[in-house]
């Protein structure tokens, strides 16, 4: 048996915008969040359970962002999904049929038909629709340790001009993490791993203890990091930053070898909203008509060639052992050779988006599983920790100030900051301005006013969310990104300017604050 | 009722209901087209409830009310495309421009319903009804669907567009609307850092200070004035100008120095002479100050040969030495015996396994936001 030498800790970053159209059925963005539920969340939480149930010790962290957290807790969204689960088992029931003459193709029908038809088990009659409560059961239990995000992801070296408005993104969002799991978070993703200095003080505020950056945050910091990012740092404030570990990142991530590019992996492209006859499909593709994915996808990843083969379930398995086997040996041989250069045992931080398990890459949560078994019963030099337990095992820490930077395209703002998405920024300070000033002028709002007051700050949280800044960088569903923008800066305006007329529409703040319902316990004042 | 004859009366109600589809979006443009104008969307959402246009992909029109909707909706999108076609009520207060970065990408898009209203701010928040360039985006739009409803919907826009020609604008469907302001009337310089090499900065000079300036200097100071971006770094304690231009309102610029303190002021300086400007510039604003990313590991300490650590139970702090610190490691070479790792630079080269520490400003191109509303990410896999 190998001496453990060292950490490795898995931090799963799992977030959605805050997508939520009582007014109509026809978003076809509210799908994110059921395709995460069905494709992630549900089976990061079966593979959790397995492992329990088998006795396995593992560690893990998630951090879940407050407008994740507002959706999986909405009734309407439950039913919504409940709805598009039994849309779905419908279809593989026809598909049941439709493939009956390809035993091949029969036996992945029936893999959905059967995959399905547990979510909705599970979610309608096991987790009685609350996610939530589902994942606080792990933290619980001590394998999972969950982490807070900024209030909607608002990307902080975009909106620290004002720190009034990354003060209230922190306060909501650990105030959010207390309303759900009944304690202070200790940790925090910051929105996009966007660090500013400027924001330590209030992550102190707010009893964060820990925060994750990016590989530059902690190599760029000043003075340099003695041990690089194998060792969390700790700010002149007193924030812990723990840096990503960039050879696992590559190895997952890497375009050319990264390991969902595997050839025996789902193809996520090759979708039967696509490929089928388009009257047999209509029903479970959008309203309009429009060919989306459905979620039952025939094919693997085969090669790089347009031909496609049908996915193997067993195959896609016997890789996702080979590459937990893969990321086990580095993962122990790069211990082995950090190990005595530093004085605390050494920690590989591996960050990840939470979707990236079982969206894109759909054998991402069966690998995890079997890493973590590995990792348990084979013989490695080294444990899963979470960032607060290596925090109190040892304490000691360089004291250094993190580098400004960001985990997006080059490491710092240009994905949130460039020539197609700038012309939002000014709207966003002055929103944050007007919001700072409001709350100011009415200290002590009573009833409507405090009503609208708090819309306010809803509508400007929601106006911050780095998720549109990111969909119009990268081209798809731009036209919803800009209107949300355009939404969100809208509504506040038009209260902004009633509340200061003393006119509020009352008509007009009910049906926005339905609309817009995420953060019901929100306060204004967190601007004063 | 046999069935062909219900076959063929379905058919009438087809043709009979497209044919009313074409009249309802032809009285709806013929209702939208001469009003061209903005209204305050304060005004009608009072009135009745507000419903928002959605834009989540194209829908189904099952009613005019929709159908209105979506001439809004798609007018929203084409107005951008047409941005140049200011609609101005007014139009001695017709102008404003705007410009994007070095490219000068001039935008135009400014709509003003009047003198005093166009020094109001709430220009922010307007129900636009005007034409809409390209009425119909529709694809597989369900028209036929259109049932009775749509009737006493068509009664209702044709007594609206009596009434609009004549008079005022007739609260149309209400429709939640809104567009970004081109302006909010306050003197402003802010700046942001895009990455350790380029500057973001965007300006706005309220219509007061316009007014002022004019006063000042005279009507025609804008004209014998042209904008200029005065850089400062702070840090370094030097400062360069960037040439802007009356076209723009914001600007991308590079800087040389990271981990930096700059601020951006914007003056004018005369392009001809001017009697009343006394000095070679007139100072309008300044920004935000803003510290430029670092760029690069610094293999600094805090002072030669000391490192701090923490102590984050007891916030217990003391100073190092390094060369001690790196001593206990007992690195020491297998051939010769002496200390191979004498500070950071070592240590880095053996922690990361490379040769030249400068490899690692090329790994920092990891994907981020993979969250599925991004459906760039798993292309990078295939």
């Amino acid at each position: 048996m190998q001496q453990k030498k060292g950490y490795v800790s898995f931090v799963l970053h799992a977030h959605l915008p805050f997508i939520h159209h009582p007014e109509s059925d026809d978003y076809l963005e509210e799908s994110w969040l059921y395709e995460a539920i069905s494709e992630t969340y549900i089976p990061l939480l079966t593979n959790f359970q397995k492992l329990v149930d088998e006795g396995v010790g593992f560690r893990i962290t998630m951090s879940m962002t407050p407008p994740l957290l507002s959706m999986l807790d909405n009734k309407l969204l439950q039913k919504k999904y409940i709805h598009y689960l039994e849309q779905l088992i419908e279809l593989s029931e026809k598909e049941l049929v439709r493939t009956a003459s390809d035993a091949r193709l029969n036996e992945l029908s029936k893999y959905y038909y059967d995959r399905y038809s547990n979510d909705l088990h599970l979610f309608r009659d096991v987790y009685k629709c609350n996610l939530i409560e589902q994942f606080k059961h792990f933290q619980d239990l001590g394998v999972l340790e969950i982490i807070t995000c900024g209030a909607t992801h608002g990307y902080f070296p975009i909106l620290y001009v004002n720190e009034k408005t990354i003060r209230a993104q922190i306060a909501v969002g650990v105030q959010t993490y207390e309303r759900y799991f009944g304690r202070k978070p200790r940790g925090i993703w910051l929105p996009e791993c966007g660090y500013v200095p400027e924001a330590d003080k209030y992550l102190k505020e707010f009893g964060i203890d820990y925060i994750i950056t990016e590989s530059h945050g902690i190599l760029y910091a000043n003075p340099t990091p003695i041990y690089g990012t194998v060792a969390p740092i700790v700010s002149p404030e007193g924030v812990i930053a723990f840096g990503r570990d960039m050879e696992s990142s590559r190895q997952v991530w890497s375009s050319i070898n990264g390991y969902p590019g595997d050839f025996n992996y789902r193809e996520w492209y090759r979708d039967i909203g696509y490929d089928v006859d388009y009257d047999y499909i209509k029903p479970y593709i959008a309203h309009n008509g429009v060919r989306v994915p459905t979620g039952i996808k025939y094919y693997r990843i085969t090669g790089k060639t347009e031909f496609k083969d049908y996915y193997n379930l067993q195959w896609a398995k016997d890789s996702a052992e080979k590459h937990a086997g893969h990321f086990l040996d580095s993962r122990t041989a790069q211990i082995n050779g950090l190990a005595p250069y530093t004085n605390n045992p050494p920690i590989v931080l591996c960050p990840y988006d939470a979707e990236l398990y079982g969206h894109w890459w759909y054998e991402g949560p069966y690998w995890l599983y079997i890493l973590f078994k590995k990792i348990y019963y084979d013989d490695c030099n080294f444990e899963l920790i979470t960032p607060s337990e290596y925090i109190d095992k040892y304490p000691d820490m360089q004291v250094c100030s993190p580098c400004r930077s960001s985990w997006g395209a080059n490491g710092y703002s240009e994905v949130w900051l460039n020539q197609s998405n700038d012309y939002a920024h000014k709207h966003l300070h002055v929103a944050g301005d007007r919001m700072v000033e409001l709350a100011n002028l009415y200290p002590m709002a009573e009833g409507i006013k405090k009503e609208a007051l708090n819309q306010c700050a809803r509508e400007l949280l929601l106006a911050q969310s780095s998720d549109w800044l990111f969909i119009i960088t990268n081209g798809t569903m731009v036209d919803y990104a800009k209107k949300r923008i355009k939404d969100h800066i809208g509504r506040f305006t038009k209260l902004y300017n009633q509340i200061k007329e003393d006119n509020i529409d009352l008509a007009f703040l009910k049906d926005i604050e339905e609309k817009d319902c995420v953060f019901p316990d929100i306060d204004y004042r967190i601007y004063i | 009722m046999p069935r062909k004859t219900k076959e063929i009366n379905e058919e009438k109600n087809v043709k009979k209901q497209s044919k009313l589809n074409e009249k309802i979006s032809a009285l709806i443009q013929n209702v939208l087209e001469p009003i061209e104008k903005v209204v305050d969307a304060e005004k009608p959402s009072k009135k009745s409830k507000t419903k928002s246009a959605s834009t989540s992909s194209t829908k189904s029109t099952k009613t005019t009310k929709k159908a209105t909707k979506k001439v809004l909706e798609s007018e929203e999108k084409a107005e951008e495309k047409i941005s140049k076609k200011t609609v101005t009520k007014n139009p001695e207060k017709e102008k404003s421009t705007t410009g994007k970065n070095k490219k000068e990408k001039a935008t135009t898009k400014k709509v003003t319903k009047g003198k005093e209203k166009a020094n109001k701010e709430d220009k922010d928040e307007k129900a636009t009804i005007k034409k809409a360039s390209k009425v119909t985006k529709s694809t597989n739009t369900k028209t036929t669907k259109s049932k009775t409803t749509s009737k006493s919907e068509s009664t209702r826009t044709s007594t609206a567009k009596s009434k609009t020609n004549s008079t005022e604008v007739a609260a149309p469907t209400i429709v939640e609307y809104y567009d970004l302001p081109y302006k909010y009337n306050q003197t402003v310089v802010k700046v942001l850092y895009q990455n350790p090499t380029t500057l973001f900065v965007y300006w706005e000079i309220s219509d007061s200070d316009i007014e002022n300036y004019k006063r000042t200097y005279g009507e025609n100071f804008f004209e014998t004035t042209r904008p200029v971006l005065v850089v400062y770094n702070d840090t370094m304690n030097y400062h360069f100008e960037v040439d802007i231009n009356d076209f723009a309102n914001s600007w991308y610029f590079n800087i040389h120095d990271s981990k930096c303190d700059y601020r951006v002021e914007l003056i004018r300086r005369p392009v001809f002479y001017n009697e009343k400007i006394k000095s070679d510039y007139v100072y309008i604003s300044s920004s935000n100050k803003i510290e430029s990313p670092n760029d690069r590991i610094l293999f600094s300490t805090d002072e030669p040969y000391t490192v701090y650590f923490r102590n984050t139970k007891n916030n217990h702090q003391r100073k190092i030495n390094l060369p001690k610190l790196l001593e206990q490691l007992n690195l020491k070479s297998k051939e010769f015996g002496f200390p191979i790792v004498r500070n950071v630079y070592d240590l880095y080269k053996y922690v990361y396994q490379i040769e030249d520490t400068g490899e690692f400003s090329v790994s920092f191109t990891n994907p981020s936001s993979g969250n599925p509303s991004s459906h760039s990410l798993s292309s990078r896999f295939i």
